[in-house]
């Protein structure tokens, strides 16, 4: 499958991805009305680690055999046999957070329902790839399973 | 081709059968289970008490993914004995096996008291049918009383909160959780409950119940009265190992069970989950470890030694993410540990608490500050060296504790872009 890896010498730490992965994921999908009047404000699902001098961009790696949805006490997290894109069904979750518990890169967030990358599946494209203006995060095929 | 069955359709039981059909493509997989539904979320019951999801969302898997594995779900069919290498269900149904998995679960732990017994408004807390009966049941004038404030008993009181006029609950230890939370962070969860409308008594237990056909009060060991108009049982559970017995393996608290395989001291026996006793890596101690996700791998190790696989060895340990009344507790590993070094930080609406043994994370509690805290049970799990790491343990873990290279290959997997 391809999945969004991320070249950390050439992070800048910018937050650009961040900016954008909560524009794609809003209700508006303007980058400023989901920054200024949306409420609750989107939460990104990539998360700028780090400072200047080194920085790296995390979210979910669709792992092969998720411990995510080992995890989930609700059959909410699922990672999908054919695209391998591993998705939080939000009218199953009921947030405990177990999934978060469990994640190694710990790129799950709190909300309502468990919070998660999912490859901008609507569009294509990953927002946070698209938008990444040095090219620290790239979206290639990397195997593992999915197509 | 062989014939496999499994015992019990939760955590454990599902777990196998997903595996085991990874595994081998061709074999008979035989799920059995007592109750009238496909596997379903047992957590999810008390979420279902307070109508926060629906009943069609309780199942973990929908009826297509039976269908597709190819696994056949056995329900209402109760296994009473096995006989060699056959089932025996309580109807007097026969079923033969080459391989069984027993994922039999708890059943309530229910300590003698006087005149509690069948009561109409006596409850467990345990399945979907009682969660149901609890529904049905509870009115808003109602008092109600839960013994036992773990887990399964302050669900159940969170669940019933909207729905009654008082909500009691009775716990014999000095504290909520005793099993998942140490002295400091217990009472920050009592306070949150306790603003929330639940009332708790610690330190006391119902002793008495008063009322024929319908119990109207308990007496506590205190002396102390309460009005009840329904009565729910949540001091324990007990492993489930009856099934185990009758086919002469060895039971002693749970399921005795290779730690490496998950086989029963009988061949061909297999048993996961809440039924068992685990073998826990962080303390070398053989406990019951009655949690999701242990169940889950115990499932799958299982299914590998059923199909003749070596499974890759993950081993048991204890990790637990709940909320009550939107207030987060996550705990993970040892609650407490002889030599360990405590360390702690707390803010007004936090609490974060880390055991540190011979250079290792060995256990931790999270009171509202869960972030990135599988970071933590990873460094748990494979035992890092915290000297390994750099920057102040005690913040929000994250990736730039491990060095570039380590992180970039959790991030990358390897791969070279």
């Amino acid at each position: 499958m391809k999945k969004v890896i991320a070249r950390e010498e050439l992070c800048l730490n910018c937050k650009l991805c961040e900016v954008y992965c909560r524009t794609a994921h809003s209700v508006s999908k303007d980058v400023v009305r989901a920054h200024v009047k949306e409420n609750p404000v989107p939460v990104s699902r990539i998360t700028v680690e780090g400072d200047n001098l080194d920085s790296v961009a995390v979210n979910c790696r669709h792992c092969d055999d998720p411990a995510c949805v080992a995890a989930c006490i609700t059959g909410a997290m699922q990672k999908d046999p054919e695209t391998g894109i591993v998705s939080c069904d939000e009218s199953r979750c009921i947030g405990c957070m177990t999934c978060l518990a469990v994640c190694p890169v710990g790129c799950i967030k709190t909300g309502k329902a468990a919070v998660k990358c999912d490859l901008c599946q609507e569009t294509g494209e990953p927002a946070c790839v698209k938008n990444c203006p040095n090219r620290a995060l790239v979206y290639v095929e990397v195997g593992g399973d999915g197509e | 081709m062989k014939n496999y069955a499994i015992v019990g359709a939760s955590a454990a039981g599902l777990s196998c059968a997903k595996t085991l059909r990874a595994l081998d493509a061709d074999s008979e997989i035989h799920l059995f289970t007592d109750e009238d539904y496909l596997p379903y979320s047992r957590p999810i019951i008390s979420y279902y008490l307070k109508s926060k999801v629906e009943k069609d969302k309780i199942y973990l898997r929908d009826e297509a993914f039976y269908k597709e594995n190819r696994i056949s779900v056995h329900l209402h069919t109760k296994i009473a004995k096995i006989d060699g290498k056959t089932l025996v269900a309580e109807n007097g149904e026969r079923f033969s096996f080459d391989k069984v998995l027993l994922a039999t679960g708890s059943v309530p732990f229910v300590p003698p008291m006087e005149n509690v017994g069948t009561q109409e408004n006596v409850f467990t807390f345990l399945t979907m049918g009682e969660s149901e009966r609890l529904k049905d049941y509870a009115k808003p004038h109602m008092h109600a009383v839960v013994i036992g404030a773990g887990l399964i008993g302050l669900k159940a009181a969170e669940g019933l909160r909207p729905l009654v006029s008082s909500v009691t609950v009775v716990e014999l230890a000095n504290k909520v959780l005793p099993s998942i939370l140490d002295d400091e962070a217990a009472p920050t969860v009592q306070a949150h409950l306790n603003a929330n409308g639940v009332e708790t008594l610690l330190g006391d237990t119902v002793t008495k119940a008063h009322g024929d056909e319908k119990i109207t009060a308990v007496t506590l060991k205190s002396g102390k009265t309460l009005p009840c108009d329904l009565l729910v049982l949540a001091v324990g559970v007990r492993p489930n190992t009856a099934l185990a017995e009758s086919a002469g393996a060895e039971v002693s608290r749970g399921i005795t069970v290779n730690r490496e395989t998950m086989e029963t001291t009988v061949p061909d026996i297999f048993a996961a989950g809440d039924c068992v006793r685990s073998f826990d890596i962080l303390d070398g101690q053989e406990k019951i470890i009655a949690l999701w996700p242990n169940a889950v791998r115990e499932g799958k190790t299982a299914a590998h030694y059923m199909a003749g696989v070596p499974a890759p060895d993950t081993g048991s340990f204890a990790v637990n993410a709940i909320d009550f009344f939107g207030f987060r507790i996550c705990t993970c590993g040892l609650i407490n540990c002889d030599g360990a070094q405590i360390l702690t930080r707390k803010t007004e609406t936090s609490y974060k608490r880390l055991l540190i043994k011979d250079g290792c994370l060995v256990g931790f509690v999270l009171l509202n500050c869960s972030a990135r805290a599988g970071i933590y049970t990873g460094l748990i799990q494979k035992k890092v060296p915290l000297s390994s790491l750099r920057g102040d343990i005690l913040e929000t873990p994250e990736l730039m504790l491990f060095s570039k290279a380590v992180r970039t290959e959790k991030l990358t997997g390897g791969v070279r872009v």
